[in-house]
């Protein structure tokens, strides 16, 4: 890469708030509607820094995720990948997207990563009974716009590349 | 292209995962920075806790000494009958010449983290394989049994809930002995008994212990109380379901269980062998030469009467 990485600590501490707010403790009430915050930075930073963050920071992420939830080594790692490769393949024009569009597209995006964590999950024998997979994605997408203001002032006050 | 390899490397590692042991000591070490991540993710609650502790005032504070010293008291009262009852309990068990009813070490631990899947029900506990834990051990709180450990750390292990839709432990009704196996239905305070025949006298305040069946759980534990019982002619079985007695979703200090490694068979042999001793030495020390001739004394415990 011709530029030079600058600031790019930045990535790695907003990555690690995000790991961090995924195992926080909630009330159990909101715990069925946890945004997936890990997927949210990720994304932006995915948009923000193509050339930097990538696939593989995507399945190192989703490896120390599944260590933290204790779920199967694995299955955080291929959505996040999943996700990081529709947001890869779709970056150029979901950049030109008004917010609320953005928003939309990554309420999809989401919604399958979600589907197929419930399928891993059902293989592993632990399923749960309703369409309640999906608000987590709904929430995200809902969060999209607030996280993409705040970390992208973040990005260009610390001048992030 | 490098979807696909990646999305290979995280089938193959799940599947590696998933029927195979192999990856357990990579995944025990990585578990490391799990427990600094839990412990800095549940600071608010901690901090929470901390200021409400911290500015509760005298009165309360007054209030609740007096409330804890009214419940020591009556703990002590039900402890001397306890001490009674035990007694009687070893002395009848000796009548019986079945195995001697031993108490069970335990080590206290805390939580620190909640799974944050919300369709598991397990947790974070603060000991670990240096600690002595292993696989399947027990936890319980102070009003029955919590779960068992499924998977150790260095430092924190990890712990199902008996409400997991995948959990069930064998149980027995503590009034009358029936057995049943009580299954957990994903909701933190709700247990269903499977394939309770219609007839069974089984009714609603009924009090389920462990039973100890499953080699698991030490038996005798309180596990939980039948809160509805539902004879629907419809259904094959009737629809038993019962409320834990352990506060499942709100304590803090949990008791890892250590029971006897030994096999009920070999208990029994152990202390047939430790009565015969006691009996051999007071046969020496009363030494009369009128007991002397007999053979072995009439009530020689043996293994196999312990079932």
């Amino acid at each position: 890469m011709a530029v030079r990485a600058n600031n790019i600590w930045v990535v790695w501490l907003t990555l690690g708030l995000a790991l961090l707010l995924s195992v926080s403790s909630m009330p159990r009430f909101m715990e069925v509607g946890r945004p997936l915050w890990l997927a949210l930075f990720l994304t932006f930073w995915v948009l923000a820094l193509p050339h930097r963050v990538g696939m593989t920071t995507a399945w190192g992420l989703g490896i120390l995720a599944d260590v933290l939830n204790g779920s199967l080594l694995g299955q955080n790692a291929l959505m996040l990948t999943l996700i990081t490769f529709l947001v890869l393949t779709l970056h150029q024009r979901l950049r030109m997207f008004p917010m609320w569009q953005q928003s939309s597209v990554l309420l999809v995006v989401f919604g399958l990563a979600q589907l197929v964590q419930l399928w891993l999950n059902a293989l592993s024998g632990s399923r749960p009974p309703t369409l309640m997979f999906v608000l987590p994605a709904l929430v995200s997408a809902l969060l999209w716009p607030w996280i993409c203001v705040i970390l992208r002032g973040l990005q260009q006050r610390l001048g992030v590349n | 292209m490098r979807l696909l390899v990646f999305a290979v490397l995280s089938v193959a590692l799940m599947v590696v995962d998933a029927r195979f042991a192999l990856l357990q000591p990579l995944r025990a070490q990585l578990g490391l920075i799990a427990e600094p991540v839990y412990w800095v993710g549940r600071l608010p609650v901690r901090l929470w806790e901390g200021a409400t502790q911290g500015l509760s005032s005298r009165s309360e504070l007054a209030a609740e000494n007096e409330k804890l010293k009214a419940e020591q008291l009556m703990m002590q009262r039900r402890l001397q009958k306890l001490a009674a009852l035990t007694e009687q309990n070893v002395r009848l068990r000796e009548l019986l010449n079945s195995a001697a009813l031993v108490d069970d070490e335990v080590l206290a631990t805390e939580l620190i983290g909640i799974d944050p899947n919300p369709f598991t029900q397990r947790i974070l506990i603060d000991k670990g394989g240096k600690d002595g834990v292993v696989l399947g051990q027990p936890v319980l709180d102070a009003r029955g049994l919590m779960g068992q450990v499924v998977e150790v750390m260095p430092y924190s292990s990890r712990v199902l809930l008996l409400t997991d839709t995948t959990h069930s432990i064998p149980i027995q009704v503590n009034r009358n002995g029936l057995r049943a196996i009580a299954s957990g239905t994903g909701n933190p305070e709700r247990l269903e008994l499977r394939h309770v025949a219609d007839t069974a006298d089984i009714k609603e305040g009924d009090l389920l212990v462990s039973s100890g069946l499953g080699q698991r759980f030490p038996a005798g534990y309180p596990v939980a109380t039948v809160t509805e019982v539902i004879h629907d002619s419809g259904q094959p079985f009737a629809i038993v379901r019962a409320m834990p007695t352990a506060s499942l979703n709100r304590s803090r200090y949990m008791l890892l269980v250590f029971t006897d490694p030994r096999t009920p068979e070999q208990r029994a042999s152990d202390s047939a062998e430790a009565q015969e001793a006691l009996d051999r030495e007071i046969l020496q020390q009363a030494g009369t030469p009128a007991v002397a001739p007999t053979p072995a004394p009439a009530p020689t415990p043996q293994p196999e009467a312990a079932h």
